[in-house]
């Protein structure tokens, strides 16, 4: 799986993305980062085939992802908000998603299983979303996120929801299941924090319209403090820059 | 349980209040005469006669029979009337205004022109019933069909979920409960509506018979079918619409 990134904008009444490129290898783990408004949500979204890219592509494998189209391609979103049915229990709901894929009904109740106890949440398979907490019904939208065996995870700042305690279990959480699945994710995220935390490539994204400010690898030899000390740094430069106050485009 | 929650299971302050209610009603019948106000024993002997004689079935059975086929129709209609605003928005629009024309149109308005088009036959109160609780229904439903989380469509859409699937799992659930309600408030109106076009032409029915012991100066008849209707709408909405309603919105 090699996800490729082109060139990607996108203009509403004005041009909220510029021109976004770059490229995540099998198994990357890539936080996307930036000031509030420079349409990280939107690139996740012109990237999962939800809406369409005004310029540019982007291409699976070599396959573009078109939005609209069926493509064949399996990737899973994990929303802000859960987007659980509320009238399926969180087994059903996981099962729901497996049913294009085929296979029976056995099947699918025992993948969506395998899924719920691997996020932690055996014990809870038929509780309805609104019997478990705010953090459990986003740990059941994740296992039906990975139920589909994604080739890519979109995950779009799925704990912003969340309050401070689960919101550092969860990314413990996802960085375990990261690394027990090897599945290649994109975490959208406004909080430096966590894509220091978890992330392995970090995007920053520049003020509206947007552009990749800078591609900072971020592994073990990293000294974390110092770079949450530099991200926090540009996020302020473009901050500024979006309300005009800062220094003059670059 | 405690005293409280006897008292309020019991509705023993509602008990109470129809305990005050029947004394002045024995008292204003005893001032007044049985023509004007029957006595409360003599509606509880009427209704237990009607009860023997097996008349209660009848008539009752007559009524709902002709619910059941206008109000019937009329939740068909109103589901069809749903699925076509969920398929085009440009029908919803005319659907919406449609019903809000028939909302505004009086029973009396039905039951003269039903009158006219099927003369006197069962059809004037089945039509009547229908026209007036469409609206009432199909309103709900559309509201329904327009308050689909569309955020649950789109994760069905990332998904990849058939147009099908997303129908049976994510607008057939949420819109429901809207049809549940609407069928419980339209029931209620077909029954009020139906008796009052059954004064028109037809033999059978407790809108008839109620008429009809008012022309025979029956007065404490007209109570105990009163008390029927009462009895049957109480009972259906209990017993029918709050169970089904309940068991569709176990997961909130």
């Amino acid at each position: 799986m090699k996800l490729d990134v082109a060139g990607v904008g996108k203009d509403y009444l004005i041009p909220v993305i510029d021109s976004v490129s770059f490229a995540a290898e099998a198994g990357e783990f890539l936080c996307i980062l930036g000031p509030n408004g420079c349409g990280k949500t939107t690139l996740l979204r012109i990237i999962g085939g939800i809406e369409p890219a005004t310029r540019g592509r982007v291409m699976l494998d070599g396959q573009p992802i078109v939005a609209d189209a069926r493509h064949p391609r399996r990737i899973g979103v994990v929303f802000q908000e859960d987007r659980l049915l509320p009238w399926l229990s969180l087994r059903d709901n996981v099962a729901l998603v497996l049913v294009p894929l085929g296979g029976t009904v056995a099947a699918r109740v025992a993948t969506a299983e395998r899924y719920l106890k691997l996020v932690g949440l055996t014990g809870f398979e038929h509780y309805y979303p609104s019997r478990v907490s705010g953090g459990m019904r986003q740990r059941a939208a994740i296992a039906r996120a990975l139920a589909i065996e994604p080739e890519l995870l979109l995950m779009d700042e799925p704990f912003g929801a969340l309050d401070a305690q689960n919101r550092r279990i969860m990314q413990t959480e996802v960085r375990r299941i990261w690394r027990e699945t090897g599945r290649t994710i994109l975490f959208v995220t406004h909080s430096i924090e966590e894509a220091a935390a978890i992330g392995t490539t970090l995007v920053m994204l520049s003020a509206r319209p947007s552009r990749v400010r800078e591609l900072i690898v971020n592994d073990d030899a990293t000294d974390r403090p110092k770079l949450v000390e530099r991200l926090n740094t540009m996020i302020m430069e473009e901050v500024e820059r979006q309300q005009g106050t800062g220094p003059p485009e670059r | 349980m405690t005293w409280r929650d006897w008292t309020a299971r019991l509705h023993l302050p509602t008990l109470a209040v129809a305990l005050v209610i029947l004394a002045g009603w024995a008292a204003l019948s005893w001032r007044y005469g049985a023509f004007v106000l029957p006595s409360p024993l003599s509606v509880l002997y009427g209704l237990g006669d009607i009860l023997r004689s097996g008349e209660i079935w009848r008539h009752t059975g007559a009524s709902l029979a002709r619910i059941a086929v206008g109000f019937g129709g009329a939740v068909v209609a109103a589901v069809l009337l749903g699925l076509l605003g969920f398929v085009s928005r440009l029908a919803r629009g005319v659907v919406a205004d449609g019903l809000a024309v028939l909302n505004s149109t009086s029973v009396f308005v039905w039951i003269v022109i039903s009158i006219i088009w099927f003369g006197l036959s069962n059809w004037a109160p089945i039509f009547t019933t229908f026209m007036i609780t469409l609206p009432v229904v199909a309103s709900n439903i559309v509201e329904g069909v327009a308050s689909v989380d569309r955020r649950l469509i789109e994760m069905g859409d990332v998904y990849r979920l058939s147009g099908w699937r997303k129908f049976r799992a994510i607008v057939v659930p949420s819109t429901l409960p809207y049809l549940v309600a609407g069928m419980k408030v339209g029931f209620g109106l077909a029954l009020k509506v139906s008796v009052v076009a059954e004064i028109f032409g037809v033999t059978s029915g407790i809108g008839y018979i109620m008429n009809y012991s008012r022309e025979i100066l029956a007065t404490q008849m007209v109570f105990v079918w009163a008390l029927v209707m009462i009895l049957v709408m109480t009972a259906t909405d209990k017993l029918v619409f709050d169970t089904v309603s309940r068991r569709l919105t176990r997961w909130r």
